[in-house]
């Protein structure tokens, strides 16, 4: 039962991180745009960081869609998610109006066209279901539980 | 009794058995965690290789390249004036203000859209096209300036006279935002492949001559109240392209704008 809300929670993710990956990807002088306008970043580091994180995005969409290092993978998508929430949070505090450029789109939008509570909500609701995965990854119709059969059932088979 | 000392000991040897078992499989289990840890950080370092290499390959198109010309009229009078340039007859009735950034994609539309027909229109003497090359977009190519280095450039292509071939070219071959632009080296091969011949233009394309004056025209013109626009849901900003004339804007939503406005000021 609880492995099967570890399911829906990892490919739940992977479908998140594959989506946005993609959007991104389709687009990259866009995602630099995105990236740019989080006015954050030394101007080197924001071309790599535009052209990396769809490629990542989509990297761990399919690690989580295969269930292979589902642990490692949540601490990673984890770290990932918490940078865009720190990253959404300053502009917010700064006062900058940007679209965080989550599934696409990002740069300059008007005051009005903000949604930086929106935003950080969704990114901690996906948070959340990450610390799931952190705590118990365990989950149906994984790789991790073709490769790593756990001791545990090896054991019952010895009773009579 | 007996029965019972056979069944301890087989008991004990299965137990033996089973943790032989156990400990293989745990060593089984150990070293296939330490592969799927491999698997994951390869995956993941090939990801961020891969981003980079198609970014790299795609952003870069202008690198290198000839910004091929678009030949524009020859015969026109142009003028530089301060951060403006002025391109057709004192004597036209009708001045528009046409503001645009050399990366901005409408203003490319735009010129894509209209500037046969205000070219004939120049030509013809009755109008007569004050540019505003503005640096909004500025930080928007890869890396950033390529807003400034274009509109400067095109001021001192305007000293030589050359203004509407060179401005007509950058638009024609206009780079994609977000990417990268044209460096000061390929701005000055465009110009002497549109024959400015003098050393000043490459001087000036390398030192920035009016690089001042063109962001003090952009501040000034970002904050004219006549020139903000509405954008919907209740904002109101500056944007490129903007046309104006006497000071009021002009919409372009109409294609027959340009008759209009001429046919309005003569009749």
């Amino acid at each position: 039962m609880l492995d099967g809300i570890g399911t829906v929670a990892r490919l739940g993710l992977a479908a998140v991180w594959f989506v946005s990956g993609a959007i991104k990807a389709a687009d990259l002088n866009q995602a630099y745009i995105a990236v740019q306008a989080y006015d954050l970043l030394p101007q080197g580091v924001v071309s790599v960081v535009a052209a990396a994180v769809p490629f990542i995005e989509i990297a761990l969409g399919l690690l989580l869609l295969l269930g292979l290092g589902t642990r490692l993978v949540a601490v990673l998508s984890a770290v990932v998610m918490l940078g865009f929430v720190i990253a959404i949070s300053q502009a917010w505090a700064r006062g900058l109006t940007i679209d965080c450029g989550c599934f696409g789109g990002g740069g300059q939008v008007t005051a009005s066209e903000t949604a930086y509570p929106q935003e950080i909500a969704r990114d901690i609701g996906f948070l959340v279901l990450m610390g799931w995965l952190i705590v118990r990854p365990r989950t149906w119709l994984s790789m991790d539980g073709w490769l790593t059969r756990r001791p545990a059932e090896a054991a019952v088979v010895g009773e009579d | 009794m007996g029965g019972a000392q056979r069944n301890a000991r087989k008991r004990k040897q299965e137990l033996a058995a089973q943790r032989a078992v156990l400990a293989a499989r745990k060593a089984k289990s150990d070293r296939n965690k330490i592969i799927i840890t491999v698997a994951v950080v390869v995956v993941i370092a090939a990801a961020v290789v891969t981003g980079i290499l198609i970014t790299n390959n795609q952003k870069n198109k202008t690198e290198g390249m000839q910004i091929p010309v678009n030949k524009a009229s020859e015969q026109v009078q142009v003028k530089r004036d301060g951060a403006t340039v002025l391109v057709g007859k004192d004597s036209a009735k009708v001045t528009l203000d046409v503001y645009e950034d050399f990366l901005c994609p409408a203003c490319g539309q735009f010129e894509g859209a209209y500037a046969t027909q205000i070219d004939k229109k120049v030509e013809e003497g009755s109008v007569r096209v004050r540019y505003h090359m503005l640096t909004l977009l500025n930080d928007r190519s890869d890396p950033p300036g390529y807003s400034l280095d274009s509109a400067n450039a095109a001021l001192l292509a305007a000293d030589e006279g050359k203004f509407p071939a060179f401005h007509a070219s950058l638009f024609k071959a206009q780079p994609e935002e977000g990417a990268r632009g044209y460096d000061k080296d390929q701005l000055i091969k465009l110009g002497q492949d549109i024959g400015i011949d003098s050393p000043a233009f490459a001087d000036g394309v390398r030192t920035g001559k009016y690089n001042q004056i063109v962001e003090d025209a952009y501040q000034q013109v970002a904050k004219d109240p006549k020139l903000q626009q509405d954008f919907g849901k209740g904002q109101r900003g500056f944007g490129t392209p903007t046309l104006a004339v006497d000071g009021r804007i002009v919409q372009t939503d109409d294609p027959e704008w340009l008759n209009k406005l001429t046919s309005q000021q003569t009749g």
